[in-house]
């Protein structure tokens, strides 16, 4: 069933904005993709877009109009993990909704403890904030790992989920800035996580995140460069 | 469905409210079973929610008794994803809407409730959260209601409904009794300004909820008022 336009107003640097941006690769949707610049921001985004100015949203269905000429007509959309799960719902037989209830409520319970235990402490480490210490990262990745099942590839089974989309773009920022060392951390807090994470014990987390930064869906809506390069600006490098 | 679904709960948890209102408005089977929970049995956190709060869900697996939960039912925990269980195991029971844009709306709307209702609200019971923060929250999903419309989203009572529902309930509470412990006087202060002509549209959409039998069922006033009088006596100033 042909589905009504999709467009897209997203920013490279954004991890939420990535998790559509994946979602939309893995089910091969057609999108318009728009590129939101956060620091300077176009007027016609909030009245027109999303009154919290925020990425990413979606303009679903109306008149087929240039993006930066959004219609009235088109539905607006906001909130990362509601837009994954929209695009789902576009395409369930995608399978990035898994097919059964039990399932689907152990990917939304993983996307929680992202959203809680993990999300929130990788700004503080990033931002220096002295709560964001190495430990307060590992506590999120044990979360995280102690939710994995094992024996298989992604979060909630061998499929590619909603679980793994929530998590992928929030890791791989964390591991640009750790191994290049930028951000407002200090560097010995940097070092202490990695090297905690050598530890035999985090071996199952291991293979699953290089498993998630493999996925192609992910490689072609990451943008390491602008990343890099953005988080050094924003944040500086470790001392 | 013939899989058995048991619901750990407790009275006074407007989260486990929730759950029991879609269970309900969804005419699902269930069992529920009270957790006290200042004093937990041990088995709850070992067998059921390790994390040791209600709401949580054991579905399938033999039928066993509640207090001897069996490893072979699947574990469901937090409110938000047991509402998606719910509609996901109750497809036709309209907690969620069919159409894609329906429930991406049913969503936000819980979205914005957990953040900008159910947050704010709670913190100014118990004295931690500012009163125009409340105000602001229920402006804003005010907002979010269409005209004329008694549901908050589409034309069925959905899991947006049963999420805020027990929020509505506390807000009746606090604005009727000014029982809470923010500033003495703040609750009826916050119920006056929700009678204003700005808010005309909430108020009809939380009488609605508040009228409806499920409520009654999942909600003891009494008991939750009884509860406040003991829990907040001491005031913020």
């Amino acid at each position: 069933m042909p589905h009504e336009q999709i467009t897209l107003y997203t920013a490279k640097i954004c991890p939420y904005a990535q998790r559509t941006e994946i979602a939309l690769a893995e089910v091969g949707a057609p999108f318009k993709r728009y590129e939101i610049d956060l620091g300077n921001k176009p007027e016609w985004y909030a009245p027109k877009v999303n009154p919290a100015s925020k990425v990413p949203a979606i303009a679903y269905g109306g008149p087929d109009v240039p993006p930066e000429n959004p219609s009235p007509e088109s539905t607006k959309l906001a909130e990362s993990l509601i837009l994954v799960e929209f695009i789902g719902d576009l395409y369930p037989s995608s399978g990035i909704v898994p097919a059964n209830p039990v399932q689907r409520a152990q990917a939304r319970f993983f996307i929680e403890v992202v959203s809680t235990k993990f999300g929130p402490n990788f700004m503080k480490f990033a931002s220096g904030n002295p709560e964001g210490t190495h430990t307060v990262l590992l506590a999120g990745v044990d979360a995280i790992q102690d939710l994995l099942p094992d024996g298989v590839k992604y979060a909630v089974n061998d499929q590619y989920t909603i679980a793994d989309i929530a998590l992928a773009p929030f890791w791989a920022r964390l591991t640009v800035m750790v191994q290049k060392g930028i951000g407002a951390y200090k560097d010995e807090e940097r070092k202490s996580f990695l090297k905690a994470l050598e530890d035999p014990k985090y071996a199952k987390f291991n293979g699953y995140v290089q498993r998630l930064l493999a996925r192609q869906s992910f490689k072609s809506t990451f943008h390491e460069d602008v990343v890099a390069e953005i988080f050094t600006k924003r944040f500086g490098l470790a001392k | 469905m013939s899989e058995q679904l048991t619901l750990y709960l407790h009275k006074l948890s407007p989260y486990s409210a929730k759950v029991e209102l879609a269970l309900v408005e969804a005419n699902a089977p269930y069992r529920a079973y009270q957790i006290d929970l200042p004093n937990k049995p041990e088995w709850f956190a070992s067998k059921v929610n390790p994390v040791g709060k209600v709401p949580a869900v054991t579905y399938g697996g033999p039928n066993v008794d509640p207090d001897d939960p069996s490893p072979l039912s699947a574990k469901i925990a937090e409110s938000n994803v047991i509402l998606e269980f719910l509609a996901d195991l109750y497809p036709d029971s309209g907690l969620l809407p069919k159409d894609p844009v329906l429930r991406a709306k049913v969503r936000l709307f819980i979205d914005v409730t957990t953040k900008q209702v159910e947050a704010p609200l709670y913190d100014f019971i118990r004295g931690q959260g500012s009163y125009d923060n409340v105000l602001k929250g229920i402006e804003f999903i005010q907002g979010l209601l269409e005209e004329g419309t008694d549901f908050a989203v589409g034309d069925h009572y959905s899991n947006a409904d049963a999420c805020i529902s027990p929020a509505l309930a506390r807000l009746k509470i606090i604005t009727e009794t000014d029982l809470g412990k923010f500033p003495v006087g703040m609750g009826y202060k916050l119920g006056e300004e929700l009678k204003g002509p700005k808010f005309a549209k909430f108020r009809k959409y939380a009488q609605g909820m508040l009228d409806r039998p499920s409520l009654k069922q999942t909600h003891d006033e009494e008991y939750t008022i009884t509860f406040f009088k003991t829990r907040f006596t001491e005031r913020v100033q």
